[in-house]
C-alpha cells in the first residue's frame, strides 16, 4: 500500500517552505529517517527525513515549488509497485436522501425551501482557532470548512485585513460597540504576535495602532533589478519593521580596555586549540553578558504587552548575530551562564557554521533573551544595532583597536573596543543600560576576576 | 473520445458557466489567467441555470404578471383599463419573445464579456482524470481534455423529480420548461410550496390559469417566518391560488384530453385535475458524476463538496463554488463564492466570511430576509429585542396604493447589534440591501435607526423598526416603558 507522506511541520509557526533539493529520485530505495529533500523555511533549510523505508514512487514537488504543511511530498511504495495516482477519497456518500426520491417526505426533498436555510445553514461549532489560516493549503489536516455564515463581529474590510495580516480573526478580541473587531484591533493583535495575548491594553496604555503607510514610489532612471523578497530576506525585513515600529530604542556607547583581555586570549589559546576549539574573543563576551545578565534582571526580560507585565527570564540565553551568504541569523547559546567559556567557544564556532550552511536547526534559532553582534570583526569602529524585540538589548562590539590611552597618568598603547548597547526604553532606562555596560565592562577589563567570580 | 489523447492546457478550468462558474471564469481573467470554462451548454449555457431557467427569466415572467396587478391597482385608481387584467389579457407569445430577448441580452453581455478576457469555453461534460486534467465528454467537444493548474467546479444542480411525477417536457414540467410556456394552462398544479412553487404559481394565476399549489409542508414557504408568510399566503389565496397543504402527490395520469394528479391528504385521498403539472420540490447535485474519485476531493455527509472558506477542496488543485458546496444554493451565494475562489487560486487571501447571504422570494407580495429570524435568533440562544413596523404606516406603500406588510428587526437586546431583518411587502428584494450591508458591517440598532433615510421612502420602514426595536419610534403608539 503506497503511502503519501506529507510535509511535516519542521518547527512552530513554519507553514511552509520552499523545495531547495531532492536527496532521492523516483525508483529510489529509501531507509526510514533517511533524509530525502532540503527545504527552506524562513529560519533555515531543513533535511526532511522520511519516515517509512520503502521505494520512493512519486516525487510530487519540483525544485523551487513552495510546499505547505500537509501537502503530499513523496509517495513511498513497495519495490515494483507503480505510483497509481493520488489516493481516492474515502467512500463517497450518495448525494443526500434528496436524490433517493422523498417517498418519505417532500418537504426533506426541499433544499429550494427559504430560510438559512435552504440546507443546514447551521454554522459548525468553530474548532480550535488555528493561526493563519489563510496561508494554510487546505490538507486533510488543516482543512477549516467553510462556514455560513461566518460568526465574525467585523466590517468585511476588517476581516480582508486580518488576512493580509495573516491573523486568525477569531482570536481577535474586539472593543467596537457590541464587541465588533476594529482594523485598530487587528493591527494590534497582529504587532503583539498572534499568539501572544491580544493588546487590549496597549491602545490603552499609550496607543499602538499602526499608522497606514505609503508604499514606496520612485522614477526608474536605468536598468534595475527586481529580487523577490523571500524566505530569510522577508523574516529579516518582517522582524526589523517590528521591532523599528514597536521598540523606542535609546543606545549607550562606551569604550572597553580589553588589553587584559587580548593577553589572556592570548595565553589560552593554544590550550584551547589543543581541545579542538578556537578561542574567540566573542566567547569571553558572550560569557560577561551572561554574567552581567543576572545582575540586572530588566535586561534580561520581554514586554507582554497584552498583559501589561515585564516579564524577567530567569534563564540566560545569548544570541550571536552571524552574517551567512543569505543574511543575518541568531543561533542562540542555551544558559551561557552555567557553561564554560570554552564551551561557549565551541558552540558558537558550531552553530554559526550550521547557520552559514543553512543547516541549523530550529530551535537553536529560538528562545535567545539577549543578543550580541560583533559587526566589528566585518569593519568599523561600531555600530548601533536593533533590538531584536522582543528582547529589551543587544550589545553591538566594534573592533578591537591598538590606541594610546592614559593609564594612571601615562600615555600607553592598549586595546580598546568601543561597545554600544541599543535597548527597549519602555523597560530599561539610560541610568540602567549604562550601569550594565559598566558590569559588562569590569567583566572585560579584568577577565581573571570574573572568572573568579563566576559558576 | 479517446482517452490520453493529448490535452490541452490551461492555468484555470471552470466546470459549469452559471453563475459560480462564469463569475470565477471572468475573474480569473482579470487576474491574468488563461481560463477554459466547460459547460454541457457550451457559450450558449453562460449564465446558466440561473440566467436562462431560473432567476432572470422567472423575474421576466413574474414582473409580467405584477404588470397585471398594476392594471389592477390602476382600476381601483380609476383608470379605464379597458380589456384590464382578466383571463386572455395577455398575449403569453409575445411575453416569451420579449423575455427571451432579456435573456439573449444578457448572455451575450458575459459572452463580450468572455471575449475581451480571452475565455474560452468548450461545449461539453467534464469528468476528473486526475488532480489536474479533465476529459470531456459531448458531440460539439471541440478537445477531448485539458489539463489544468487549479480548477474551478461550479456545475451547480438539477431539479428533482418526484415519483409517479417523472417530468417528461410536455405534461410534467420543472420550472425551466414552465418558464418557456408560451399559453397560460387552464388548469395548473404546482407541486411544491417552495418559493419557486409560490413564485410561478402566482405568476399564471395572473395570466389566467387556476392554479393548485400542493404543499407537503404545514405551510407554503417552510423554514420562513410564518408571520411573514401569512401576509404573502393571505395574498395569493385573494388572487385566487388554491393551496392544498399537508399533501403529496403521488401520481399522474391522462384522462382524456386533460391530467389527473393524485393527492395524498390527511382527509385522504384527492384527484386534481390539471392541464399541466409543475413538479418544483427542490434541487439536487450530483457530485459522482464528475468522477471525483480520481481526485482528493471529499463530499460530505450531503453528498456536497467539502470547501474551506476559499472555496479550496479537500485536493489543493480543485475548487468548488455554488450549488455544489454547503450552503444556501443561491445564485448570490455562487456569485461570491465564484469571485473569491478565483482571488485565491491567484494567490489573493480573499474569503467567503460573509455575514449574511440574503433571501429573496419574489412572491406577490415580496418577501426577504437577512440575517437572523426571530425565532431562529433565540434558537441560537440570543436574548433579542424585537421591531416591527407595518407598509400600513408608512406614507410612501399608502400613496403606492400597496399598504399589505410589514418589516421586523431582531436585535441583541443588551448590545443592540442587528441580527436580522425580515420584510414581507411591495419591494421588499430591493429594500433587504440595506439590511444586508448593516448586517455585514456589524452595525447596531442605532446605526441603522440614526441614518437619514430619505422620504418618503419605503425605505424609512427599515430605520422606524429599528426604533420601534430601540423604543423609540415615531410614528408608532408610544409603547410603555420605552426610551424615552
Amino acid at each position: 500500500m503506497a503511502f503519501d507522506f506529507k510535509f511535516p511541520d519542521v518547527g512552530e509557526g513554519i507553514h511552509e517552505g520552499e523545495l531547495v533539493e531532492w536527496l532521492v529520485k523516483e525508483g529510489d530505495v529509501v531507509k526510514a529517517d533517511q533524509a530525502i529533500a532540503n527545504v527552506e523555511t524562513d529560519k533555515a533549510v531543513v533535511e526532511i527525513p522520511c519516515p517509512k523505508a520503502g521505494t520512493v514512487l512519486k516525487l510530487h514537488a519540483k525544485v523551487g515549488d513552495t510546499i505547505k504543511v500537509g501537502e503530499v511530498l513523496v509517495t513511498i511504495g513497495s519495490a515494483g509497485e507503480k505510483y497509481a495516482g493520488p489516493a481516492a477519497a474515502p467512500a463517497v456518500t450518495p448525494p443526500a436522501a434528496q436524490a433517493k426520491a422523498p417517498t418519505a417526505t417532500v418537504s426533506k426533498a426541499q433544499p429550494t425551501a427559504p430560510s438559512s436555510m435552504a440546507r443546514g445553514g447551521t454554522p459548525a461549532v468553530p474548532g480550535a482557532p488555528k493561526v493563519a489560516a489563510y496561508s494554510a493549503d487546505a490538507s486533510a489536516a488543516a482543512f477549516e470548512p467553510m462556514q455560513v455564515p461566518s460568526q465574525v463581529l467585523a466590517m468585511p474590510h476588517t476581516r480582508q485585513l486580518a488576512r493580509e495580516l495573516g491573523v486568525d480573526i477569531k482570536r481577535v478580541p474586539g472593543t467596537g460597540p457590541a464587541g465588533r473587531i476594529t482594523d485598530e484591533d487587528v493591527k494590534r493583535f497582529a504587532g503583539g504576535g498572534g499568539s501572544v495575548s491580544p493588546q487590549a491594553g496597549a491602545a490603552a496604555a499609550g496607543g499602538m495602532a499602526l499608522p497606514a503607510f505609503e508604499k514606496a514610489s520612485w522614477l526608474a532612471t536605468g536598468e534595475e533589478e527586481r529580487v523577490a523578497l523571500k524566505g530569510l530576506r522577508k523574516k529579516i525585513a518582517e522582524n526589523m519593521s517590528r521591532s523599528n515600529w514597536m521598540v523606542p530604542t535609546a543606545v549607550q556607547f562606551d569604550e572597553v580596555d580589553v588589553s587584559e583581555l587580548v593577553e589572556a586570549r592570548e595565553k589560552e589559546k593554544a590550550r584551547a586549540e589543543r581541545q579542538g576549539v578556537k578561542l574567540t574573543y566573542l566567547a569571553f563576551i558572550a560569557k560577561a553578558v551572561a554574567h552581567a545578565l543576572k545582575e540586572f534582571p530588566y535586561v534580561n526580560a520581554s514586554l507582554d504587552e497584552g498583559k501589561q507585565e515585564i516579564v524577567l527570564k530567569k534563564y540566560y540565553n545569548v544570541g550571536i548575530a552571524v552574517d551567512t551568504p543569505d543574511g543575518l541569523m541568531v543561533p542562540v547559546v542555551k544558559d551561557a551562564d552555567q557553561k564554560s567559556i570554552l564551551e561557549i567557544a565551541k558552540e558558537i564556532s558550531e552553530k554559526a557554521a550550521l547557520a552559514r550552511e543553512r543547516k541549523i536547526a530550529l530551535g537553536d534559532l529560538r528562545g535567545g533573551t539577549f543578543t550580541i553582534t560583533n559587526i566589528g570583526s566585518v569593519g568599523g569602529i561600531g555600530g548601533i544595532a536593533v533590538v531584536n524585540y522582543p528582547e529589551v538589548a543587544i550589545l553591538a562590539l566594534g573592533t578591537i583597536r591598538k590606541l594610546p590611552r592614559v593609564v594612571e597618568d601615562r600615555i600607553l598603547l592598549r586595546h580598546v573596543m568601543n561597545v554600544s548597547l541599543s535597548f527597549d526604553h519602555r523597560v530599561v532606562d539610560g541610568a540602567l543600560a549604562a550601569r550594565f555596560v559598566n558590569e559588562v565592562k569590569k567583566h572585560l577589563e579584568d577577565p581573571y576576576a570574573m572568572l573568579l567570580e563566576v559558576i | 473520445m479517446v482517452m490520453g489523447e493529448l490535452a490541452e492546457q490551461f492555468d484555470v478550468a471552470v466546470l459549469g458557466a452559471g453563475p459560480g462558474g462564469y463569475v470565477a471564469a471572468i475573474r480569473a481573467a482579470q487576474l491574468g489567467k488563461h481560463v477554459v470554462v466547460i459547460d454541457p451548454a457550451g457559450i450558449q449555457g453562460l449564465g446558466g441555470v440561473c440566467l436562462h431557467a431560473g432567476c432572470i427569466p422567472s423575474k421576466a415572467i413574474i414582473y409580467a404578471s405584477t404588470v397585471a396587478s398594476t392594471l389592477e391597482n390602476a382600476m381601483a385608481l380609476g383608470f379605464d383599463v379597458g380589456k384590464g387584467c382578466g383571463k386572455g389579457a395577455v398575449d403569453l407569445k409575445k411575453l416569451q419573445e420579449w423575455k427571451n430577448n432579456v435573456v439573449r441580452k444578457l448572455d451575450t453581455g458575459i459572452a463580450g464579456l468572455f471575449t475581451q478576457l480571452g475565455v474560452e469555453t468548450i461545449t461539453g461534460k467534464a469528468f476528473f482524470q486526475s488532480s489536474n486534467r479533465v476529459g470531456i465528454e459531448g458531440e460539439k467537444a471541440s478537445i477531448h481534455a485539458v489539463e489544468f493548474k487549479k480548477c474551478i467546479i461550479a456545475t451547480g444542480g438539477s431539479p428533482i423529480s418526484l415519483p409517479g411525477l417523472a417530468f417528461d417536457g410536455s405534461t410534467v414540467l420543472s420550472s425551466a420548461e414552465a418558464l418557456d410556456l408560451d399559453f397560460a394552462p387552464e388548469e395548473f398544479v404546482v407541486v411544491g410550496g417552495g418559493y419557486i412553487g409560490v413564485e410561478l404559481g402566482t405568476a399564471f394565476q395572473r395570466f389566467g390559469s387556476r392554479v393548485t399549489l400542493i404543499e407537503f409542508g404545514e405551510r407554503i414557504l417552510p423554514g420562513l417566518d410564518p408571520d411573514l408568510v401569512a401576509v404573502v399566503e393571505q395574498r395569493i389565496r385573494a388572487a385566487g391560488v388554491k393551496i392544498v397543504t399537508k399533501a403529496k402527490a403521488t401520481g399522474v395520469e391522462k384522462k382524456g384530453k386533460k391530467l389527473v394528479v393524485q393527492v395524498e391528504t390527511a382527509n385522504g385521498k384527492l384527484e386534481v385535475s390539471a392541464d399541466k403539472v409543475l413538479v418544483a420540490v427542490g434541487r439536487k447535485t450530483d457530485a459522482r458524476a464528475l468522477k471525483l474519485e480520481n481526485t482528493r476531493v471529499q463530499l460530505d455527509e450531503k453528498g456536497l463538496i467539502k470547501v474551506d472558506a476559499q472555496g479550496r477542496t479537500t485536493d489543493s488543485s480543485i475548487f468548488a463554488v455554488g450549488d455544489i458546496t454547503p450552503g444556501p444554493a443561491l445564485a448570490h451565494k455562487a456569485y461570491r463564492q465564484g469571485k473569491v475562489a478565483a482571488e485565491a487560486l491567484a494567490g489573493l487571501k480573499s474569503a467567503f466570511d460573509n455575514r449574511c447571504v440574503p433571501l429573496v422570494v419574489f412572491s406577490s407580495p415580496e418577501l426577504a430576509v437577512a440575517g437572523l429570524g426571530e425565532a431562529e435568533a433565540r434558537q441560537k440562544g440570543r436574548s433579542v429585542v424585537v421591531g416591527k413596523f407595518p407598509y400600513s404606516a408608512s406614507g410612501r406603500a399608502l400613496s403606492v396604493n400597496r399598504s399589505e406588510g410589514f418589516v421586523k428587526v431582531v436585535g441583541d437586546a443588551k448590545t443592540h447589534e442587528l441580527l436580522g431583518v425580515s420584510i414581507v411587502g411591495v419591494q421588499a428584494s430591493n429594500l433587504i440591501s440595506e439590511a444586508s450591508l448593516a448586517i455585514e458591517c456589524g452595525a447596531l440598532l442605532e446605526d441603522v435607526a440614526h441614518t437619514i433615510h430619505p422620504h418618503p421612502t419605503l425605505s424609512e420602514m427599515i430605520a422606524e423598526a429599528c426604533e420601534d426595536a430601540l423604543g423609540e419610534c415615531t410614528h408608532l403608539p408610544f409603547k410603555k416603558g420605552g426610551k424615552k
